[in-house]
């Protein structure tokens, strides 16, 4: 296109001459009678970033929100009228920066845990129960081909329990050692048991545990597989001891933590069905939305194993060889075990949010 | 129309960041720059860093309180149960009580959102981080502590854990998002917040120089944007070369024949800077935008070819 030359002294132009009224530029007049409130959302948000919601005063709390709104129509209107640039990236970054401030994590840490494990995660544990019931029945599964497969022949257990779980157990274990040595072996002393603590907390099983729960995005195959391969070990130690006449001793030996364990790795296993099956069935939503809206819950569950497995070791390196009882065994193990039961069952029935 | 001054940042700081954008629930789409690897990286370096120096600082004293040598088995396990405690405690209670950001994301500029534009909730925060422990600790741990136990059965175990470790390194890069695997489970995306400063308006109305309406449409949006950024860069020679350059540039398309003084160079160009705006903000308020100068009034031109 080609453009007249037109000389600055000669020819009207449209927009300003200096006899002409003043020119009007709306987003400049726009910016003028807004930019004070910018300015003070701007110091506020600066301060909640800084030093929490917490510090502000109570006008101040009670205009944040105002501000913020005021903000939102500011950056809507600016959007169609004004082409400055900076402006609208400040708008942009002002409204981001103070909706963060307005709709940020409301609870206080200590809040939020109560409430997460007041009433989220017993919820989240009530409403798998299903998957809860397939993994346990994976679990028994394994246990159960474990023992079989043991009791007849003793050569599977070095197959199925991996050296580092057996600890010298095996099928040349006589009856005497296995007493002495496992079942009612001494207590070893306060540091040795808080070695043992916290070595087991990171075993073989709390190792398999959240591999179950995190393999979960592969479609849930591999957690059915895992759960009934915890299974193996397990019954192969429940045959190598029937094979002895030790089994009720070493039930109780192992309830006293094992029932909290087991659940433990059962939660786990269902928090990873849980992850398959919302990937598997999306519903009306696409997978990412379904897993995005579900994960949640599954991640609850596994943090509930992971408390799970806090208990059962502490129980496991502080109070099993204290308590020489098998009885005594038998009736912590299952009464902790009730416990779970009835905190994942009733726990926070009452406060629906 | 609004994303014209995304454009204005692709040209000339020649990087183009990824943009999404949030509906917040009052029903305003709010613009988000996806955080880079490397800011996210760097992060989380700062992060792990903190975690460990405070980890050897609880580990030390008890060590030497029970006073056993730091290399028994007894320790190792003492001081993984610490390192666990710590991160996992290190994380959650700062993406909870700073608002989704740790030490090292603050630093950097990161922050956690929800993804959808909700508030961002305790369990998807605990969500997050637990799941950072499948994805990197505990296959990093176990390949730490291989050397120990291994010694001839390396075989398929190892290669299973480093097939893991190689799916989750990998998780962010194969999505567009840039999710790892706890943002994928939670819900939640990590942005970069940068801080924009207001700076004063370039409107300014000496009224020496008038243009007139043919002579405005030569440019649109675009071109008005670069020139606003140029005239907003801070005083030196190399800037008032660029603006000598522009200044003659425009003179040609524009068609002014009168020449403009040395002096006169920053004060034409705002004043043609304040009438074009107006001009185009006008046109615009009218439904005859203009992306940029091949644009067609109330089209924006190859803009949408670009940002659609």
């Amino acid at each position: 296109m080609t453009m007249e030359a037109v000389a600055p002294d000669r020819a009207p132009p449209v927009i300003a001459t200096p006899g002409r009224p003043e020119l009007v530029l709306k987003s400049s007049e726009f910016r003028k009678g807004r930019e004070a409130s910018w300015r003070e959302l701007e110091l506020l948000v600066d301060r909640v970033e800084k030093y929490g919601v917490r510090r502000l005063s109570l006008d101040e709390l009670q205009r944040l929100p105002i501000l913020y709104r005021a903000a939102l129509s500011s950056l809507s209107v600016a959007r169609t009228i004004a082409l400055d640039r900076n402006l609208l990236l400040y708008l942009e970054s002002l409204a981001l920066r103070s909706f963060l401030a307005v709709y940020g994590p409301r609870a206080r840490p200590a809040e939020g845990l109560r409430v997460f494990f007041g009433q989220e995660l017993p919820a989240a544990v009530r409403s798998a129960r299903w998957h809860i019931l397939i993994a346990a029945l994976c679990l028994l599964v394994g246990t159960i081909a474990g023992f079989m497969l043991t009791v007849q022949d003793e050569a599977w257990f070095s197959t199925l329990v991996p050296s580092g779980l057996g600890g010298g157990r095996g099928p040349s274990s006589t009856r005497a050692d296995l007493l002495d040595k496992e079942i009612f072996a001494p207590w070893p002393g306060a540091a040795e048991s808080f070695g043992i603590f916290a070595n087991v907390l990171f075993s073989h099983n709390t190792l398999i545990g959240i591999m179950t729960f995190g393999l979960g995005m592969g479609v849930g195959i591999p957690t059915i597989l895992l759960s009934a391969y915890q299974g193996l070990p397990l019954g192969a130690f429940i045959a190598l001891h029937h094979n002895r006449d030790l089994t009720v001793d070493f039930l109780g030996w192992l309830a006293i933590h094992g029932v909290t364990e087991l659940g433990a790795l059962i939660l786990f296993a269902a928090g990873g069905l849980v992850i398959a099956e919302k990937m598997l069935f999306p519903g009306r939503y696409s997978r990412l939305e379904n897993l995005a809206l579900h994960g949640r819950l599954a991640a609850q569950m596994a943090v509930g194993a992971v408390l799970m497995l806090f208990v059962a070791a502490i129980l496991e390196g502080g109070f099993r060889q204290l308590v020489a009882s098998t009885p005594l065994r038998f009736t912590i193990g299952f009464g902790v075990g009730a416990l779970w039961l009835a905190y994942f069952c009733f726990a926070g029935r009452k406060a629906k949010p | 129309m609004t994303l014209a001054h995304e454009r204005t940042s692709e040209f000339l700081e020649g990087a183009r960041r990824e943009r999404r954008q949030i509906v917040t629930p009052e029903g305003v789409p709010v613009t988000v720059e996806l955080a880079d690897y490397g800011e996210r990286l760097v992060a989380l370096m700062i992060d792990l860093f903190i975690w460990l120096v405070a980890t050897l600082a609880i580990f030390i004293p008890i060590v030497w309180a029970i006073g056993m040598s730091g290399g028994s088995l007894i320790a190792i396990s003492i001081a993984l149960f610490i390192g666990f405690v710590v991160r996992n405690l290190y994380f959650v209670y700062f993406e909870l009580a700073w608002r989704g950001s740790t030490p090292g994301k603050r630093l950097v500029g990161l922050r956690v959102i929800d993804r959808a534009g909700g508030p961002l909730l305790p369990s998807a925060v605990v969500a997050r981080n637990l799941t950072r422990e499948v994805e990197m600790f505990i296959p990093l741990g176990v390949l730490l502590t291989w050397g120990k136990t291994a010694g001839d059965v390396i075989d398929w175990e190892n290669l299973a854990i480093a097939i893991w470790l190689l799916f989750f390194a990998a998780l962010p890069f194969i999505n567009r998002d840039r999710m790892r695997g706890g943002d994928l489970i939670a819900g939640t995306m990590v942005i970069s917040l940068p801080k924009r400063v207001l700076s004063s308006d370039l409107v300014e109305r000496a009224a020496q120089f008038t243009f007139s309406e043919p002579q405005l449409r030569a440019y649109g949006a675009f071109e008005l944007q670069v020139l606003e950024e140029l005239l907003r860069r801070p005083d030196s020679p190399e800037s008032m070369r660029v603006l000598n350059e522009v200044c003659d540039k425009i003179c040609r398309r524009i068609g002014w024949t009168a020449p403009v003084a040395p002096a006169e160079v920053v004060p034409f160009l705002r004043e043609f800077y304040t009438v074009e705006r107006a001009f185009l903000e006008r046109e615009q308020l009218y439904g005859k935008a203009r992306a940029d100068k091949y644009a067609q009034p109330g089209q924006s031109g190859g803009e949408t070819a670009k940002n659609g």
